[in-house]
């Protein structure tokens, strides 16, 4: 008995000492949170109440609703450029025999870029002067701007985005892959399949979960993104690459508005996980191998 | 035969394809070797120059941008985090998944219910706080709101909770005490779980941006992200220096990945589990 009690004791010692650092650094900010969304509040002073006053400023703020679009942008281009090229990815490496290693590897080693170091590196490569464009020009006589078309920048900035996560998605469908049991294949080519229904019939739906968790990711990092415009774009042209994280920075610090940019976070995480809400109820299956 | 010359092709592509993915890192590299008036005029380099490291070393004397200290600040707020974050989680996952005790469960709970609200939500919260602790513009405000970590212990709970029970009664009958069992037993047995808390912990801070940008302004306590950031903000023009600084910033976490690419690997396939 006095052994069991010392064991409850221990453990809520060792628990205690995360919950206290947890109460400040987690808890506290949170009450702020809730605090700074419902009041005014310019870094000085108390907070003074509002209520929902800051909620209603954001519907009617066309501002908000620029970087809602941007970010819609953003994930209309990102999710199928990222999805389909890391699928084919996964399935390619799943067929090779040779120089895996050199390839993962290559793929992988730009998930672990720095985003600052890769923003400094791609505003060059796709600069004017940059090899990009001269390559472009000395194959076909044109040159893009591709930071500087208010239509084009967002694209730049998703392709950039693209080669940084296909090597790291690539790799979570490609460990769905490996987990399909080789028979089922087998099976289907007894039945005459095709390649291509075996990959809509069988690949696609056993893969489901790697599929859910590599769209999630993709979301949740389309909604965090904050270094690229910041460093390349500054939001612009046109404020066309402005981001939810972009915003919510300008309107603290620049704007002294750390009350209103709360609520943009709030607003912004809502936004986020009601998407991925959408994708879990439309996509996610419960898959099962028998 | 077919099937023969389909490889090859699959190959060749795949080979071609994994060359144009690490293409920037190259150019980048080149760039930071070559003369500056051939960076936006020529691949390879005529002449190997070391100029645009020097001038980025020499910058704290010239410029009062300190980078090589920049440099050492990443480095000391990354290591100070990384180490807390893993000695933290390794004492006090013991607790969560080996010790039996009223409530437990509720505590697991509640730490995979942090884990859902993204981190950008309490950014600026977060930033008053240090304000009011008077943390702000110091090494602790990139340091402290770190030091543990929710994910970190939810991964290595999970980890100890697959380590048999009899290990730990077998210690404990040869008189172990509890931090024996902890880093004697436990530790050893989720090596590879730590790796990757420690490597991801390791990246995350390193390459941390909008945070220590928030809560440091003076240029002698920036970390080299924000220091890189500042100089590319004002010195565009300064290409060759640029790309040396951006060289230097990423070299650490390809380092670190390279060396524990193996438990990166291990990672990304438990990742939904």
């Amino acid at each position: 008995m006095s052994l069991r009690r010392r064991e409850a004791r221990l453990g809520w010692g060792l628990v205690s000492i995360y919950f206290l650092y947890t109460a400040i650094f987690w808890g506290y900010p949170f009450v702020w949170m809730l605090i700074l969304a419902f009041s005014r509040w310019k870094f000085v002073g108390s907070p003074k109440f509002v209520g929902l006053q800051n909620f209603f400023r954001i519907f009617e703020d066309k501002m908000f609703w620029r970087v809602f679009l941007n970010t819609m942008n953003f994930l209309s281009y990102f999710i199928p450029m990222v999805f389909i090229a890391s699928i084919l990815f996964a399935i390619a490496l799943n067929r090779m025999k040779y120089f895996k290693t050199f390839v993962t590897l290559s793929f992988l080693v730009a998930y672990v870029s720095s985003g600052v170091a890769y923003s400094i590196m791609f505003q060059r490569i796709f600069s004017e002067t940059g090899p990009i464009n001269r390559f472009l020009y000395n194959a076909f006589g044109i040159t893009i701007p591709w930071f500087t078309d208010p239509q084009l920048a967002m694209l730049t900035i998703a392709i950039m985005v693209t080669w940084k996560f296909v090597g790291y998605y690539g790799l979570i469908l490609y460990s769905g892959l490996q987990a399909i049991p080789k028979s089922i294949f087998e099976a289907a080519e007894l039945d005459g399949a095709t390649s291509w229904v075996k990959f809509w019939k069988i690949t696609l739906p056993l893969l489901n979960p790697a599929i859910v968790t590599v769209l999630i990711l993709a979301v949740n990092l389309s909604f965090g993104i904050f270094t690229e415009p910041y460093m390349i774009t500054g939001g612009g042209p046109m404020n066309r690459t402005l981001t939810f994280m972009l915003y919510m920075y300008n309107t603290a610090f620049q704007r002294i508005n750390p009350s209103y940019a709360t609520t943009i976070a709030i607003m912004t995480a809502l936004i986020n996980f009601s998407i991925v809400i959408f994708i879990r109820k439309v996509i996610e299956k419960e898959v099962t191998i028998v | 035969m077919r099937k023969k010359l389909g490889e090859i092709i699959l190959h060749g592509v795949m080979i071609l394809l994994a060359l144009i993915w690490i293409y920037p890192y190259v150019w980048l590299f080149l760039s930071s070797i070559k003369p500056p008036e051939e960076i936006f005029t020529r691949f390879l380099p005529s002449r190997i120059t070391l100029e645009h490291y020097k001038y980025i070393f020499t910058m704290a004397e010239k410029m009062e941008r300190p980078f090589l200290r920049a440099f050492f600040n990443s480095l000391f707020v990354t290591l100070t985090v990384t180490f807390s974050v893993v000695f933290t989680s390794s004492i006090i996952a013991y607790g969560l998944s080996k010790l039996r005790f009223k409530g437990s469960n509720a505590v697991f709970n509640f730490i995979i219910f942090q884990m859902l609200f993204p981190g950008f939500m309490f950014i600026i919260p977060l930033f008053v706080l240090i304000r009011k602790l008077g943390l702000y513009n110091t090494y602790s405000a990139m340091i402290i709101p770190f030091l543990m970590s929710a994910w970190s212990l939810f991964m290595l709970t999970q980890s100890y909770k697959t380590i048999p029970q009899d290990y730990i009664e077998a210690a404990k009958i040869d008189g172990a005490s509890t931090l024996w069992i902890i880093f004697r037993v436990m530790v050893p047995l989720s090596r590879s779980t730590l790796s990757i808390v420690g490597l991801f912990t390791f990246i995350g801070i390193w390459d941390n941006f909008l945070w220590p940008l928030m809560v440091v302004k003076d240029y002698n306590k920036m970390p080299l992200s924000v220091l890189l950031a500042t100089f590319n903000h004002e010195y565009a023009a300064y290409v060759g220096p640029l790309m040396a600084g951006s060289v230097i910033q990423t070299l650490p976490m390809v380092l670190i990945f390279l060396i524990f690419r193996k438990q990166f690997l291990q990672g990304i396939s438990m990742s939904f589990k």
